[in-house]
């Protein structure tokens, strides 16, 4: 397997996020993740370039790398020219091939965003569209969103949007050969593995706590745990 | 003695350059600085009482007149050097209104620039009206008048930023410019003394206390005027709606992103080459460090001597460095400047 911080430094994020970090706290103090959870980019790079193995791996599976909301923040402020939000991606991917995701709640959510977005996106050709955002999945999007799905034809004419149909605009039906075409995509830079490296692992996970997982979709009790389950420790 | 008629040209005339032309002067040789502003003295002419000891600028710039008086150089203001030509003899030094000058040595001593913090746009300096730089602060202490925020109030609460303008790949300078740590230590205590009910923080990364007295002076500021140190670097400043500034960063001791608000905020600027400078060397096929300061041929044996034979450096156009240093690295550069110009003596004799 190889120790886990050279496998960090195949990474290019990683080369390219990591330039010998010098403790300021400048990205900490711009980091809107910092702000809302239990989170600090400066320690993880302090922890990674210590380059010792077991804190990595106590990080790799830590609700901790699942807090950054990738802004790149970070990037546009270190003073040594790191970035943070380059090194959280090198670690995230490295914890999806090892499976350490499945061990962190935050972590867990990497099932919900392949079987959600993942497959809206080769499905249909959308990470998110009207359609796929449910009112009762989605109460962050307002008492609103309700009336919205229920005329989601009419409003999206009044906008102007090509819905559901073919040639040109927003919210026009994806062409199946641009359809093929995102497939390939997927198949040929790897995201397809990772797909299934995230399905492997859950379903690991989900048979060792005895929950029902089904082949695809969200329509099983181990999407709606990892989309719902809220320990209360993150913001602590 | 009397028979050297050997001339060396000095560029600069503050520190580095006056305590050179006195050494010079009074081993002998011929010398000419050419000073680009109206006056002679250069930065000290800013600095109300210098650290470590609070001594008054004003009696170092006296100290440097009285080396005038008894070697009395030639000293030619309103110069503005803009290049050197090496000849194979002599060196030629170029003014920007056109006049020549020639001599057998040339001692550049044209000392630092003051970061423009303007470039740190995320501090706000002339954006937000009480973010002001140590340099402006060093003017108010000298002005006589209390410190004040724009609005004329007294403030309550202080922060002094290190490191603005060094140490940050962003705006080009990986160099740490030296003084600016205890300019800062400096600078609360002198606040403090002033308003001695108002809270100062400083925001710091290292504190960087070299010298003589710095360490004691950084304890004193602790114990006995009760300035906070936090470590943290500051991220950004934010006006509030009230012209009160919010300042975000991180206390990386207890690993707390935080934000607090102050009346006033000092940016502690660092050192950048004087313009021209850069020009200067090129002209002069020198070679630069990586802070684009002038390089030395040799980093521990001859920090003054330059890779173009007969052009010597000194002072803050080589590295950032404190008054009584650049005194003693000006002394520096005249023992090299005087066994340089013996050999070549010797040489020319034989
Ligand atoms: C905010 C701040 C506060 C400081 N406070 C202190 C303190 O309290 N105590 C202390 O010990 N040190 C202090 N320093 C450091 C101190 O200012 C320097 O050590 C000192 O000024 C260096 O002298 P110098 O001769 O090398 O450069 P300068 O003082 O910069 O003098 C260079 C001279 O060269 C002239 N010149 C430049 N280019 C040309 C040209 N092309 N042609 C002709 N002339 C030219 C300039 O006009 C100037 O007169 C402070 C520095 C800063 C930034
Ligand atoms: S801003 Fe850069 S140097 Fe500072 S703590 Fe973050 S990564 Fe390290
Ligand atoms: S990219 Fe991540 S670590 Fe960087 S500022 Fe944004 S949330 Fe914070
Ligand atoms: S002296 Fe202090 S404030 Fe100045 S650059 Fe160095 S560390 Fe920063």
């Amino acid at each position: 397997m190889g120790k886990l911080y050279d496998r960090l430094n195949q990474d290019i994020r990683f080369i390219e996020g990591l330039n010998g970090c010098m403790n300021c706290g400048v990205c900490t103090a711009i980091c809107p993740a910092a702000e809302f959870y239990h989170y600090d980019p400066r320690v993880i790079c302090d922890t990674v370039q210590s380059k010792d193995e077991k804190l990595i791996e106590a990080l790799l599976r830590s609700e901790t790398i699942w807090y950054c909301g990738e802004c790149m923040s970070c990037k546009t402020r270190c003073p040594r020219n790191n970035t943070p939000g380059f090194i959280i991606m090198a670690l995230r991917k490295l914890s999806q091939e090892l499976g350490y995701f499945t061990d962190s709640e935050k972590g867990r959510q990497q099932f919900a965003i392949k079987r959600a977005i993942g497959e809206n996106i080769l499905r249909s050709g959308y990470c998110v569209n009207p359609d796929i955002v449910s009112p009762q999945m989605h109460p962050e999007q307002g008492p609103v969103w309700d009336w919205i799905s229920r005329n989601t034809p009419e409003i999206m004419e009044k906008m102007g949007s090509n819905y559901k149909q073919e040639g040109v605009g927003g919210m026009r039906t994806i062409a199946p050969e641009v359809l093929a075409e995102l497939n390939q995509i997927f198949e040929v830079t790897g995201c397809k593995t990772m797909f299934e490296t995230i399905e492997k692992h859950s379903k690991h996970k989900a048979d060792e706590l005895g929950i029902e997982i089904s082949d695809e979709g969200i329509g099983n009790e181990y999407f709606m745990t990892v989309f719902t389950d809220n320990n209360g420790t993150h913001n602590s | 003695m009397n028979n050297i008629t050997q001339h060396i040209i000095i560029i600069g005339g503050g520190p580095a350059g006056l305590e050179a032309a006195s050494s010079l002067g009074a081993a002998g040789y011929k010398v000419t600085v050419l000073e680009k502003e109206e006056q002679t003295g250069g930065k000290l002419r800013l600095w109300y009482k210098l650290f470590p000891d609070f001594r008054p600028s004003a009696e170092v710039q006296e100290y440097l007149a009285n080396g005038q008086k008894m070697n009395s150089p030639e000293i030619i203001t309103k110069a503005e050097v803009i290049s050197i030509t090496p000849e194979i003899d002599y060196q030629k030094v170029i003014l920007a209104d056109g006049q020549i000058f020639t001599a057998d040595v040339v001692l550049i001593a044209t000392g630092f620039q003051v970061f423009n913090a303007e470039k740190k746009e995320e501090y706000g300096y002339k954006i937000y009206d009480n973010v002001i730089t140590s340099v402006d602060l060093e003017q108010q202490l000298k002005s006589g008048d209390a410190v004040k925020t724009v609005a004329g109030e007294i403030p309550q609460r202080i922060a002094f930023i290190h490191c603005v303008g060094s140490r940050d790949k962003k705006v080009g300078n990986i160099h740490c410019s030296r003084v600016c740590c205890i300019t800062g230590v400096k600078q609360a205590i002198e606040v403090k003394e002033h308003l001695p009910k108002a809270e100062i923080f400083n925001f710091y990364m290292d504190m960087r206390m070299f010298g003589q007295n710095f360490e004691e002076l950084y304890i004193e500021a602790q114990q006995k005027w009760g300035i906070t140190f936090i470590r943290g670097r500051v991220s950004e400043i934010a006006e509030n709606i009230d012209g009160t500034l919010q300042l975000k960063a991180e206390d990386t001791l207890s690993g707390r992103p935080m934000k607090m608000n102050f009346d006033l905020v000092v940016l502690l600027v660092g050192m950048v080459p004087a313009v021209g400078t850069d020009a200067i060397g090129k002209s002069a096929g020198l070679a630069f460090t990586a802070g684009n300061f002038l390089a030395s041929n040799d980093t521990h044996f001859n920090q003054n001597e330059t890779h173009t034979p007969g052009i010597f450096v000194t002072g803050t156009c080589r590295e950032p460095l404190s008054v009584a240093e650049t005194l003693t690295d000006a002394r520096a550069a005249t023992v090299r400047i005087i066994s340089w110009l013996r050999d070549k003596e010797l040489k020319s004799n034989n």
